[in-house]
This record gives structure tokens, C-alpha cells and sequence, in this order.
């Protein structure tokens, strides 16, 4: 399956990017496409394309603050969580998101 | 520059004998100081405990990560302690720490672009159970720099 994503952490300079890696590789490691775009203290990169979004099963939100563009998101299946927990258990979290596509 | 780059051999300490978070912190906070980082180790020290203060900053597998922005860093560095036994700390597995990256960010990071986006990839680095794995066995500062290579 396709998942896109969003890591935001309060101070934007290591939480942020330790969950987009542990995502990333969590995902690619379970045989789906990724990608998790990072807003941090030096902005959004790896910004999520408007294909990628409207291609993506579901949506990851890691985010310990308020993410901007929340709305290109609209009507899409959002799984939000701490970003801890994306840093603790990236896996599971994975998994999670498989099984809620699956009962769709 | 690469992300290794961001590794300083001056502010690497291996083989620490550190008992506590604070005494870990204060002798990384003095290498960051020494080196020209920091300006001062009290006001840094309490912006980075306000970060902890927050939520843990031990994200599993014995590492560490305390760090906070502050307006007592001149330059954007890390310094990095590798500890003999484990430090109990408030980690996300329970578990105590070895490998403690202290981060030092200032709150006005203007024309800071190309380091920051450095860090980040550093940071990113963090996540990756190999990295760490290479990180806790490191001996020497230069082991460390070759575990973010």
C-alpha cells in the first residue's frame, strides 16, 4: 500500500527527522511505499506532492504540534499519534495503518 | 560538507564513566563551551532542561537525545558521549542510556540554513538501528564520526 505522512516535533530539530527515518524505514521494510514529509525548525522538506497524496491509502500525522496544510489531507484516512510513538514503536504503527486500510 | 561533518572530534567524549544525567550533561555542556558553541554552560543547561522537562528525550536502544533551542549557542553543533554503563534516564523503552547526543541549536538560526538541514540529516541518522549499533560500540571519537559516515 501507499502511505504518505507528516513528522512534526515542538522543537523541530530531532524528534522530527528520527521518526521520519524510523517510518520510512519501517514501511519500506513491511513492502509499502512511503513517504514522510518533515516540518522542523528549517521548514518543510521532503514536501508531499499532490500525487503522492492523492495516490496515498492512508496518512501518518507524527506530530506533537499543529502541522501546516493539515487540509490537503481532507477525506483521507488519518492515523495521528505522538511523534514518540512513531520514534518508539514504528512497526506496530505500520502495522496498525495496514489494518485499518484492510477494513475499509 | 557531509553529515559526519557535523561530528566534532573536540566535543566526542567515549569510554565515560558518568553516574547520573547531569553529570553527563555538565561535561558535554563543558566540551561545547570549550569549543566555542557555547556561551555559557548555566543558561544553556536550563533551556536544555526545560526540553526534558517536556518529554523524554531517551528515544530507545540506549540513546539520548536532550536538546532545546537556546539563545546561549553561538554556534549549531552536537557533542556526543558515549558512556561505559547504562545512566538512567526517562526513555521511551524504560530502558537506561550510553549514548547521549546533546544538541546545541540557537533561537535565531538566520543564514544557519545549510547546518541546520546538516543536523537534520544527522538527527535522521539517529533513527537508524545500524547507526546506533555503531554509535554504543564506538571507542573513540573517531569511531563515532565513522558511525555517522
Amino acid at each position: 500500500m501507499k502511505i504518505v505522512g507528516v513528522a512534526a516535533c515542538t522543537v523541530g530539530i530531532a524528534h522530527t527527522y528520527i521518526a521520519q527515518e524510523k517510518l520510512e524505514n519501517a514501511g519500506k521494510a513491511a513492502g509499502h511505499e512511503i513517504a514522510i514529509e518533515t516540518q522542523g525548525t528549517i521548514g518543510t522538506e521532503n514536501e508531499l506532492t499532490k500525487e503522492q497524496i492523492t495516490a496515498a491509502d492512508i496518512v501518518i500525522l507524527a506530530a506533537d504540534v499543529k502541522i501546516a496544510g493539515r487540509e490537503r489531507f481532507e477525506g483521507k484516512r488519518i492515523i495521528q499519534v505522538p511523534t514518540e510513538v512513531a520514534v518508539k514503536s514504528p512497526n506496530k504503527l505500520i502495522e496498525k495503518a495496514a489494518e485499518v486500510i484492510e477494513k475499509k | 560538507m557531509e553529515v559526519k561533518d557535523i561530528v566534532d572530534l573536540k566535543t566526542v567524549k567515549t569510554n565515560m564513566n558518568a553516574k547520573t544525567k547531569d553529570e553527563v550533561l555538565n561535561e558535554l555542556a563543558h566540551l561545547l563551551l570549550e569549543n566555542g558553541y557555547i556561551t555559557e554552560i548555566d543558561g544553556f543547561m536550563r533551556d536544555i532542561y526545560a526540553r526534558e522537562a517536556e518529554g523524554q528525550t531517551g528515544i530507545g536502544n540506549y540513546i539520548a537525545i536532550p536538546h532545546g533551542k537556546s539563545a546561549y549557542v553561538k554556534n549549531i553543533g552536537v557533542a556526543i558521549g558515549i558512556n561505559k554503563e547504562e545512566i538512567p534516564w526517562e526513555t521511551l523503552d524504560g530502558k537506561g542510556v550510553k549514548g547521549i547526543i546533546l544538541f546545541a541549536v540557537g533561537n535565531d538560526n538566520e543564514g544557519a540554513n545549510s547546518h541546520l538541514k546538516l543536523l537534520s540529516l544527522f538527527a535522521r541518522k539517529l533513527g537508524n538501528d545500524e547507526v546506533v549499533k555503531d554509535l554504543l560500540h564506538s571507542n573513540s571519537s573517531a569511531d563515532v564520526m565513522e558511525a555517522f559516515a
